[in-house]
C-alpha cells in the first residue's frame, strides 16, 4: 500500500524531473550550436557556394510545393468566408479575412510546415546519417569543423529564403482568393480588394516577414542539432528524424502563438 | 611521438580505465582484443573524436585536450584517420573525397591540377587507378576500393601519424592481405607512426613493431610480435587461442 502510493507520488515527479532536465539540456544544446554557428559566420569559416547550394536547395527545389499550398490555402479560406459571409455579412469583408488569415497565420505557417516536411526532416536524416557512419568524425579528422560546413550553410540559407517564400505565398494565396471569391460567391475583384484594403495595416506585412524569419531560423537549427545527436544506425536515424519533425512542429506552433501577443498589440 | 596519460571513459559502464602507452615516432603498434574493450574508443580519443573523461593524449608532447581550436586543428592536420568503415562523404566523388584530406589553406592555394596531381598519387600508393575511379561516388565501390580511398584520403596531407581503425574488417582474404601489405608498405615509404587496431591477430603480429592487448578497459599487454606468442599471461593465450580457433572454423566454413 505504502509502495504503491510512493510509487504514484514518485513516478510523477521523476517524471517531470527527466523531462525537464532533457528540455533544459537540449536548450543548452541548441544555445551553444547558435553560438558555434555565429562564430563560424563571423570569422569567414562559411563557404559562399555552401550557402548558395542550400538557397537552392530550399528555396528553389521548395517552390512548387510552397505555391500549390498557398493557393489551397488562399482558396480554402476563400470559399469557407464566402459560406459563411453569404446572406449576413457584407461580401466584401471577405478580401479583409482572407488577406489577413493568408498574411497572419497562413502563408508562414504552412510555408513553415512545407519546409520542415521537405527540407528539415532531410536535413536530420542526411547529418545523422553522417553521424552513423562517421562521416562527421571523418569531416573532424581532416581538420573541417562540421558546424562550419554543415549547420552555419543551412541556417543561413533557412533565414534567408523564408521571408522570400513567405513573401510568394502571401502574394500567391491572396491571388488565389480573390480568383476561388469570384467563382464561389461571385465577388469581383475590386470589391474583393476594397475589403482587403478596408482592414490592412502595413504592420502586418512586417510582422509576416519576421515570423517567417524565426521560422527560418528554428527550422534549420532544430534539425542540424538533431542530426548531430543522432546515435544508433539506420534506426537511430529514422527514430532522431521523427522526432526532429515533431519537434519542428511543435517549435513552430509555439512560436505562432506567442507572436500575437508580442507583437500584434 | 603519442602518449596516451592514464585515459578513462566510460558510457554507462566503463570502457577504458586508466589506459597508459607510449608510441614511439616511425614505430607500428597494433592494439588487438576483443570486440567491446574500447580499442576504437582509444583510437578516436588521440584525435578528441570521443572525449575521455580523464586523462590526456600528447603529440609530439603537445597535449590534445590542454589545446585551444587552432592548435588542435594544427595536430590533427598531422594525423591521417583510416575509419572502420571508411566514411567517405557520400555526396561527394573519389576525387573529392581524397582532396578533403589536404589542409583548407593548401586547398585554397594550390591550383585545381596540383590538387588533381597529389590525389591521384595517392590513389596510385594504394594501388587504385586513378583515371577508372576519380569520377565515382562512394556507392559505386567496392568494400575492399573504399577501404583503400579512405587511406588515400589518409595520407593525400602527408601526415606524420596514421591511425588506422580496424582496416580489414569486412574485407576478403585477398583484399585482407593487400591492405596489410599497404600499412606496411606506406609505414617504411612515409616514415610514419602508425597505430592499428584490429581483432586480426595474424596481421597484426605480421605488420607491428609492438602489439598491445586491451582487456577489459585495460592494457593487459605490450610488447613485441614475438613476446606476445611466447607471453606467459594466461589472458594473452586465451584471446589468441580463440582467435586462431575462430580462425580456423572461419577458414574451414569458407573452403568449398
Amino acid at each position: 500500500m505504502f509502495a504503491a502510493a510512493t510509487f504514484l507520488l514518485v513516478h510523477p515527479l521523476r517524471t517531470f524531473g527527466r523531462t525537464a532536465l532533457s528540455v533544459a539540456r537540449h536548450a543548452g544544446e541548441l544555445g551553444l550550436l547558435v553560438w558555434r554557428i555565429g562564430g563560424a559566420t563571423l570569422s569567414g569559416r562559411v563557404s559562399l557556394r555552401s550557402v548558395t547550394d542550400q538557397i537552392y536547395e530550399m528555396g528553389v527545389l521548395s517552390f512548387p510545393l510552397v505555391i500549390v499550398t498557398a493557393v489551397l490555402s488562399g482558396v480554402v479560406t476563400s470559399q469557407q468566408g464566402g459560406y459563411q459571409f453569404t446572406g449576413s455579412i457584407p461580401l466584401y469583408v471577405l478580401g479583409s479575412v482572407v488577406a489577413s488569415s493568408v498574411v497572419l497565420e497562413l502563408g508562414p505557417v504552412m510555408t513553415a510546415f512545407v519546409i520542415i516536411g521537405r527540407v528539415g526532416a532531410r536535413i536530420t536524416a542526411e547529418i545523422g546519417t553522417m553521424q552513423v557512419s562517421e562521416q562527421i568524425d571523418a569531416l573532424l579528422s581532416v581538420g573541417r569543423d562540421p558546424v562550419s560546413v554543415l549547420a552555419a550553410p543551412r541556417l543561413l540559407a533557412g533565414i534567408l529564403v523564408m521571408p522570400l517564400l513567405v513573401g510568394i505565398a502571401n502574394t500567391v494565396g491572396l491571388f488565389a482568393g480573390l480568383v476561388a471569391a469570384r467563382f464561389t460567391v461571385g465577388l469581383g475583384g475590386e470589391s474583393f480588394l476594397y475589403g482587403a484594403r478596408l482592414f490592412w495595416h502595413s504592420w502586418d506585412l512586417f510582422y509576416s516577414l519576421m515570423k517567417a524569419t524565426v521560422f527560418g531560423f528554428v527550422i534549420p537549427l532544430i534539425s542540424t542539432d538533431m542530426g548531430f545527436l543522432t546515435w544508433g544506425g539506420a534506426e537511430g536515424v529514422g527514430r532522431a528524424t521523427t522526432a526532429s519533425v515533431v519537434f519542428m512542429i511543435i517549435s513552430i506552433l509555439v512560436l505562432d502563438a506567442l507572436f500575437p501577443p508580442l507583437f500584434l498589440n | 611521438m603519442i602518449e596516451y596519460l592514464d585515459i578513462y571513459k566510460a558510457f554507462d559502464v566503463p570502457v577504458l580505465s586508466g589506459v597508459s602507452l607510449t608510441v614511439e615516432t616511425g614505430e607500428t603498434l597494433s592494439v588487438v582484443g576483443p570486440s567491446g574493450t574500447g580499442k576504437s574508443v582509444l583510437l578516436k580519443t588521440t584525435l578528441g573524436l570521443i572525449i575521455p573523461d580523464r586523462g590526456d593524449v600528447l603529440i609530439d608532447g603537445r597535449s590534445v585536450y590542454g589545446s585551444d581550436r587552432n592548435a588542435l586543428h594544427e595536430i590533427r592536420r598531422q594525423v591521417g584517420y583510416v575509419f572502420q568503415y571508411a566514411a567517405l562523404f557520400d555526396s561527394m566523388n573519389v576525387f573529392e573525397n581524397v582532396s578533403q584530406g589536404l589542409p583548407d589553406d593548401v586547398l585554397r592555394q594550390l591550383p585545381k591540377r596540383d590538387i588533381l596531381r597529389r590525389v591521384c598519387d595517392s590513389l596510385d600508393a594504394v594501388n587504385l587507378d586513378p583515371a577508372a575511379i576519380l569520377g565515382k561516388l562512394p556507392a559505386e565501390l567496392s568494400g575492399g576500393m573504399r577501404k583503400r580511398v579512405g587511406l588515400a584520403r589518409a595520407i593525400v596531407g602527408e601526415p606524420k601519424i596514421l591511425l588506422y581503425d580496424e582496416p580489414v574488417t569486412g574485407l576478403d582474404p585477398v583484399n585482407t592481405a593487400a591492405v596489410a601489405h599497404l600499412i606496411t608498405e606506406i609505414a617504411e615509404r612515409m616514415g610514419v607512426t602508425s597505430i592499428v587496431v584490429t581483432h586480426d591477430i595474424e596481421g597484426a603480429l605480421e605488420i607491428s613493431d609492438r602489439v598491445g592487448l586491451l582487456d577489459h578497459g585495460r592494457l593487459r599487454f605490450v610488447g613485441t610480435p614475438d613476446e606476445f606468442k611466447h607471453s606467459d599471461d594466461p589472458v594473452v593465450h586465451s584471446f589468441a587461442d580463440r582467435h586462431a580457433a575462430a580462425a580456423a572454423a572461419l577458414k574451414i566454413m569458407e573452403e568449398p
